[in-house]
């Protein structure tokens, strides 16, 4: 995994001015505290500061820096599961994600950047601290205009840009300042400092402000702003009278900038608020260009409030944001406008519409290729900050309906992509609102697609009564009413109830065809197929798989495809055809890869690795097994870990090492238990008095002991290197100290503190004053990274310095 | 070391050794190292008088620092506050701590935090 990233930092929009000094200490602090956070108003530069350190400190942690955003999300639950998203880590029925995630992180060196944490103090509080307590290589750094009030945090003021002195161009502020005149087309010459001074302080030094402030250098002096910002300051009509007057001078700053927009410009800033994470002028002109704004004036707005740095986008002006202080202000001009609902509304219509559109393609048009099926996929996915938003809109006015059709078009909130299944939250709260309004066959459709949600969390009771209550009801939706059967089959089957499942099965495959709804008969086929393999039957099992993956093809999704060629797979490997096996997993692998699906590509490589095993292809075997169990690591799902460690064992028994056989088997056995699933099979019970007869009972005993007390990662490690099981070794020696560090002078007061002379006798016996005495021992303390006098006292004896 | 009285503490009435002084000293001035004050610096003490307020001071010193000393009760406190250049304050006291609000102050230390 060495050229996996090691960041995921943002690209900074123009140049960084200033702050070289608290780059520097806030670096440093990380040497010994473990988490700081950065405080201070909106707009006085915590993240763009936080970004610089971070980027420093890349090389600092071998795991790398990351960035967790937290301002586009509004749900205190969402803060865990948006940290496990950047860790890659996915959700699994009955495991807390924060555990997941501790779990994940135990072991690694990383510095996490949790971003404006301000509207969520408590749940981010709550999950920095659990990182720290469980993570010893994990240090946190925040931005929140609060303090996280966790243990060990440090918090650190950010303050406002350095105000000219008696060199007004070398303050950070002018330099701040001057760069972003520049960039907006004004060079201002040397007779202008005097008046850039005053306004750097009128602004009090307030990044934001001097930004807002030098895009309007192109119409206005220096000079005609800090008038017009004093004037200002006396109007202020927003924000809280009794702030900081930092706060103030910000929101002055804020409002005067805005006061200077058209009527046009206004409306279109306010509106651009309902947008939830980064946006495209496409969705701009979806959202926001309802009368009396017109969708052709669209690009000419945006462009304008880009200049006037109220908006922000990248290089290519293809992708735009606001940033939080901007869209929190623009938020309440839209709450104080009549047009807040109007628009509102009419984002969680768009949204609905994108999604169904998107879903359409993924899934119903038929004759679309499996590319144009995954971008729509993806284009999907890439709306899930704004679908969330959406959701939370129409929870908050009761649009119950629109919500759950949002819902059920909602393939970036299911598991095909690899993500947790957050639909089933999502359904779950909109059913408990007042459904009086909602017609019936519509919380049939929401509870046959909640169905679908809980299963691909392995929840077999609540999705087989989720299907079965919504089939009761539903009506309208032949894609969900097949999908449900499915679900309902597929839960029954994995029951051992074959018969009941047969029922729903066969409903599924008749709803589908007669909609020409390939995606849904290929999910049943494999269903029946399976079926067919739990009763011995073999060949009708083959046929079953052959049809289901002709089918799948035909339709061109790479999760359905996948999932035929896997079961494929199985079919071969159940009757011994292992070549065949190999190659059907390996198509599976190559879909998944595509689609970015890790929890399912773990569960095929490790098929494909105990295929290989059995093959006798050991490199192949070890090969593919190291990629499943660094996925199921990274995705921290334990039904992954499972799956590779039950490969290893295979793997283990192939090339004739019983012991490492049984330490991945009993690795398994605590994992199983661990997850509430049941342990013990004939395998096993095989494989230890295979064991015994070999290698005894002491040894088997101790063996199984070891490889349940032990992490289950390490374990597979440890078999899939295939080291052989050693005994555990001491303690690390201590490295030596860096006494060289110290001056003479230095030197000889550590020694003379082994005498226990205090600082006046020290400083009497070398004839300087105490205070530099005790100045030479803060910096012999700097040095060897000591706490207290006693512990100098203790290493100069230790290292023979000469006491007198 | 002997057990020579430094400082009789005006509120309390404890007494603080040559050999507390000393060892709180030091540990104090290491802390404020790892905060980030470096020789040159200036640091804000707005502390009661006492021994804290004399540990807290001699730590500035010992770290490289100059004291900008700060009474509580004093006036214009809050101006003395918000334009001094000072990057770390040591204080408990709530007027001082709203007033960093609005300064340049990085760092906020409690007596007790630095252990002086």
């Amino acid at each position: 995994m060495a050229d996996a990233p090691r960041h995921n930092l943002p690209a900074e929009p123009n140049r960084f001015v200033g702050r070289e000094r608290d780059i520097g200490d806030l670096c440093a602090m990380f040497d010994e505290t473990r988490a700081v956070t950065l405080c201070g108003v909106g707009g006085i530069g915590k993240t763009r500061l936080a970004l610089r350190v971070a980027h420093r400190l890349l090389d600092d942690f071998a795991d790398g820096v990351w960035a967790v955003e937290l301002a586009k999300i509004s749900r205190p639950e969402l803060v865990v599961q948006e940290i496990a998203e950047v860790f890659g880590l996915e959700s699994e029925r009955g495991r807390d994600l924060t555990d997941a995630v501790v779990t994940r992180l135990a072991g690694s060196s990383c510095l996490v950047l949790l971003d404006n944490c301000e509207h969520l103090v408590e749940a981010t509080a709550h999950a920095a601290a659990a990182l720290l307590a469980g993570c010893p290589g994990v240090r946190v750094l925040a931005t929140s205009r609060e303090a996280l009030r966790i243990p060990g945090e440090l918090i650190w003021h950010v303050p406002p840009l350095d105000l000219p002195g008696s060199d007004p161009s070398a303050a950070e502020s002018v330099q701040l300042f001057l760069n972003r005149a520049r960039a907006a087309g004004t060079q201002l010459g040397e007779e202008s400092l005097p008046d850039v001074a005053r306004l750097c302080r009128a602004l009090d030094g307030l990044p934001l402000a001097l930004e807002l402030a030098a895009a309007r250098t192109r119409m206005l002096s220096p000079g005609q702003i800090a008038d017009r910002i004093d004037d200002r300051f006396a109007l202020l009509t927003s924000g809280d009278r009794t702030a900081p007057a930092r706060q103030r001078t910000l929101a002055a700053a804020v409002e005067w900038s805005h006061d200077l927009l058209s009527e046009a410009e206004k409306t279109l800033l306010r509106r651009l608020s309902v947008l939830a994470g980064g946006f495209d002028l496409d969705l701009v002109e979806r959202v926001c260009a309802e009368p009396p704004l017109s969708e052709s004036r669209m690009v000419t707005l945006l462009g304008a409030l880009v200049d006037k740095s109220l908006v922000i986008c990248d290089e290519d002006r293809g992708r735009f944001r606001l940033l939080d202080t901007i869209r929190q202000f623009a938020a309440e001009r839209l709450a104080d406008s009549d047009e807040e609902r109007m628009v509102r509304d009419l984002h969680l219509r768009v949204l609905c519409k994108l999604q169904e559109r998107a879903f359409d393609a993924e899934f119903l048009t038929p004759g679309v290729t499996w590319r144009e099926r995954l971008a729509a996929h993806t284009g999907s996915r890439d709306r899930l900050a704004d679908q969330r938003a959406a959701l939370e809109w129409a929870l908050r006015s009761g649009n119950i309906t629109m919500g759950l059709r949002l819902c059920m078009r909602s393939s970036g909130l299911l598991s095909l992509g690899g993500s947790a299944a957050e639909v089933v939250g999502w359904v779950e709260r909109l059913l408990r609102q007042d459904l009086s309004l909602v017609v019936p066959e519509q919380i049939g459709l929401a509870k046959g697609y909640l169905a679908y949600g809980l299963l691909s969390r392995d929840d077999l009771d609540s999705g087989l009564a989720a299907a079965r209550e919504g089939l009761a009801g539903m009506a309208g939706d032949p894609f969900v009413l097949a999908t449900a059967h499915t679900v309902a089959g597929g839960a029954l089957l994995r029951m051992g109830r074959g018969d009941e499942a047969t029922v729903h099965i066969d409903s599924a495959l008749a709803v589908a065809r007669e909609n020409g709804d390939r995606f849904n008969e290929a999910g049943a086929l494999i269903e029946a197929s399976i079926y067919s393999l739990q009763r011995g039957r073999q060949r009708e099992a083959q046929r079953g798989a052959e049809d289901a993956y002709a089918v799948a093809n035909a339709h061109g999704h790479p999760w359905i495809l996948a999932m035929a060629a896997s079961h494929l797979g199985l079919a071969a490997e159940t009757r011994g055809d292992l070549e065949s096996a190999a190659e059907h997993y390996d198509a599976a692998i190559s879909w998944l890869r595509e689609l970015g699906n890790r929890g399912d590509l773990a569960q095929n490589l490790a098929r494909s690795g105990r295929v290989c095993a059995q093959l006798g292809d050991l490199p192949a075997a070890r090969e593919r097994l190291a990629e499943a169990l660094a996925m199921a690591r990274e995705c921290g799902l334990r039904q992954a870990m499972n799956r590779c460690l039950v490969s290893l064992a295979t793997l283990a028994r192939a090339e004739g090492d019983l012991e490492s056989a049984v330490l991945a088997s009993s690795a398994v056995a605590t994992l199983r238990e661990s997850m509430g699933q049941r342990t013990g099979s004939v395998k096993v019970d095989e494989l230890l008095s295979a064991a015994r007869a070999k290698l005894g009972e002491g040894r088997t005993t101790s063996l199984w002991s070891r490889g349940r007390s032990r992490p289950p990662y390490e374990v597979a490690t440890q078999v899939l290197e295939g080291r052989r099981p050693e005994p555990a070794t001491g303690p690390l020696q201590v490295g030596p100290v860096r006494g060289s560090l110290l001056t003479a002078r230095e030197q000889e007061i550590a020694g003379m503190l082994t005498r226990g002379l205090s600082n006046k006798a020290i400083a009497e016996e070398l004839v300087i004053s105490p205070a530099t005495v005790a100045r030479h021992i803060a910096n012999i303390m700097d040095k060897l990274g000591y706490t207290s006098r006693a512990q100098i006292a203790v290493w100069a004896a230790d290292h023979g310095v000469p006491s007198a | 070391m002997d057990q020579r009285i430094v400082m009789i503490d005006p509120g309390t009435g404890q007494t603080l050794t040559e050999e507390q002084h000393d060892e709180r000293l030091a540990t104090a001035a290491a802390l404020l190292r790892r905060r980030g004050v470096r020789a040159g610096d200036t640091v804000l003490i707005c502390l009661p008088v006492g021994s804290d307020l004399l540990v807290a001071a001699d730590a500035v010193m010992a770290a490289g620092a100059a004291v900008s000393p700060l009474a509580p009760d004093g006036d214009g406190l809050w101006e003395r506050v918000v334009t001094s250049s000072a990057r770390l304050m040591i204080s408990d006291d709530p007027r001082a701590l709203a007033a960093a609000q609005d300064s340049r102050i990085r760092v906020v230390m409690s007596a007790a935090e630095l252990g002086a």
